[in-house]
């Protein structure tokens, strides 16, 4: 059974006439990493904030570890599934980075102890230790980008879904989160990630989605050497 | 033309620009890539003159356009020959249709209505926007957004353009038709600085500017700079596709 169902998912926005999302039938397991590509407009994101829970199905049903993800708050489904949005500015809001990749594992009642080691070692991964006590909109597009992604992964989500996380990174530390989502996903974790970074989906991506004009148009299935071993 | 340029964000920070000399000429455009936080943000709000009337900032060295300091310039006649499209462009648009977005200067430049009709179509069909007129722009995607933003800007008409990674959310489509632009806009004799991660995207500027740390590292013919694939790899700007993470 796959941790997360989208059976024969639409979706239309409010006071509109036209759907943004047609007949869209996908299940994603652990420990795979789907790419989900497709022009600008494709309804990718769309269909990402539905997997979370902000957006409803006008039809058709989503399920997480086989519940059906209305019967979940928003709270719970959060605890499960880690999201980054496509622009930092809208996740980040604490006084300092420190704080910011702090935050989740503090309001989860974590000890002391344990959220200052794993921000110390999420400030650490991202290189973002200089900027420890900075306010986090003063960051540069690419810093923020690499907050908001340290900030969902020091929750240890079971799994996650990234919209667009390389923009604004550089080769570097694109290469540097490369290594961390392989890890994750080795360690059983699944994560489905929005992107029109072509290197990037090539290199990390077992499965790759693609979306046109709301429709899924294609399907590679698992591949590669993780769908040999699995 | 900028002159050693420097920049802190408060008297007694950090120096985030560290002595910047380069130029842009008429019909030319310029690459900028480096690290992200080595500077290319905020050189480039040094450039349109978002920055030297910020009270909390310390800008030294000039910018010179046309042979004038942008000091001494105003920042609304500034906005009339330097265009930027931000890194985020959620900044900058504000206004319930793409057509509204996009004939909101001209407007305000009071221009005859004929014109500013003639100018939006320009626009909208340079970028392949006309089927989002009616859209609301905070309702489209990144990329269509990064498009409404570039055409808000292209029709201001500004003799100096910067982009801040206007390809970065860009699909395929999107990149052709911004770089077919770039390179109309460049015979258009414009000047053109486009901050970029993308090495695949910078290759149609004519020269690239490398950034680390705030200092100008390299600065030269794109095709040459980017032939330099050890100066690539070793300032970190280099994602081969073909290699694996842990052999690079």
């Amino acid at each position: 059974m796959s941790f997360l169902e989208i059976d024969h998912v639409s979706f239309t926005y409010p006071r509109h006439d036209k759907p943004v999302l047609t007949d869209v039938d996908l299940h994603f397991d652990q420990g795979v990493i789907t790419a989900l590509v497709g022009p600008n407009g494709s309804g990718k994101t769309t269909l990402t904030r539905l997997m979370i829970g902000v957006l409803r199905p006008s039809c058709g049903e989503i399920r997480l570890e086989r519940r059906p993800l209305v019967e979940y708050s928003l709270g719970e489904i959060g605890r499960r599934v880690g999201y980054v949005f496509q622009n930092p500015d809208l996740q980040l809001f604490c006084g300092s980075v420190a704080e910011e990749v702090g935050f989740g594992l503090a309001n989860r009642g974590c000890k002391q102890e344990t959220v200052m080691e794993r921000v110390a070692f999420y400030l650490d991964y991202f290189e973002l230790k200089d900027y420890a006590d900075v306010f986090p909109l003063h960051l540069s597009q690419g810093e923020k980008q690499r907050l908001a992604i340290a900030a969902v992964l020091a929750n240890d989500p079971l799994f996650l879904v990234l919209d667009e996380p390389t923009v604004g990174l550089d080769a570097y530390r694109k290469r540097l989160l490369e290594d961390y989502l392989k890890k994750i996903s080795r360690s059983g974790r699944g994560m489905v990630l929005v992107s029109h970074d072509t290197a990037f989906v090539d290199r990390v991506a077992e499965r790759v989605v693609i979306l046109e004009k709301g429709r899924v148009i294609e399907d590679s299935g698992r591949k590669g050497k993780a769908a040999d071993e699995a | 033309m900028v002159q050693g340029l420097t920049y802190r964000y408060q008297p007694g920070g950090p120096l985030v620009l560290k002595g910047i000399d380069f130029h842009v000429s008429r019909g030319e455009i310029v690459a900028v890539t480096g690290l992200s936080g080595c500077g290319k943000s905020t050189l480039c709000y040094c450039i349109c003159g978002a920055f030297h009337h910020n009270r909390d900032g310390v800008m030294t060295g000039q910018v010179l356009l046309n042979g004038k300091n942008i000091r001494e310039r105003r920042a609304a006649s500034l906005a009339l020959e330097v265009g930027m499209v931000f890194q985020d462009p959620d900044t900058q648009l504000f206004l319930p249709t793409v057509e509204d977005e996009i004939a909101f200067v001209p407007e305000n430049l009071c221009l005859p209505s004929a014109r500013i009709r003639e100018r939006v179509e320009q626009v909208l069909d340079l970028l392949g926007l006309a089927a989002l007129r009616e859209a609301n722009p905070h309702r489209l995607s990144g990329g269509e957004k990064h498009l409404v933003a570039l055409a808000a800007v292209l029709a201001l008409d500004p003799p100096v353009l910067i982009l801040d990674e206007v390809m970065s959310q860009l699909d395929q489509l999107g990149k052709e038709k911004v770089a077919a632009a770039l390179k109309r806009l460049r015979n258009m004799g414009k000047a053109i600085i486009a901050v970029e991660h993308n090495l695949e995207a910078v290759s149609l500027a004519d020269r690239l500017l490398v950034m680390e740390r705030g200092e100008l590292l390299s600065c030269g013919r794109t095709a040459e700079l980017l032939a330099d694939r050890e100066l690539m790899e070793a300032r970190g700007l280099l994602y081969d596709p073909s290699g694996s993470a842990q052999d690079s």
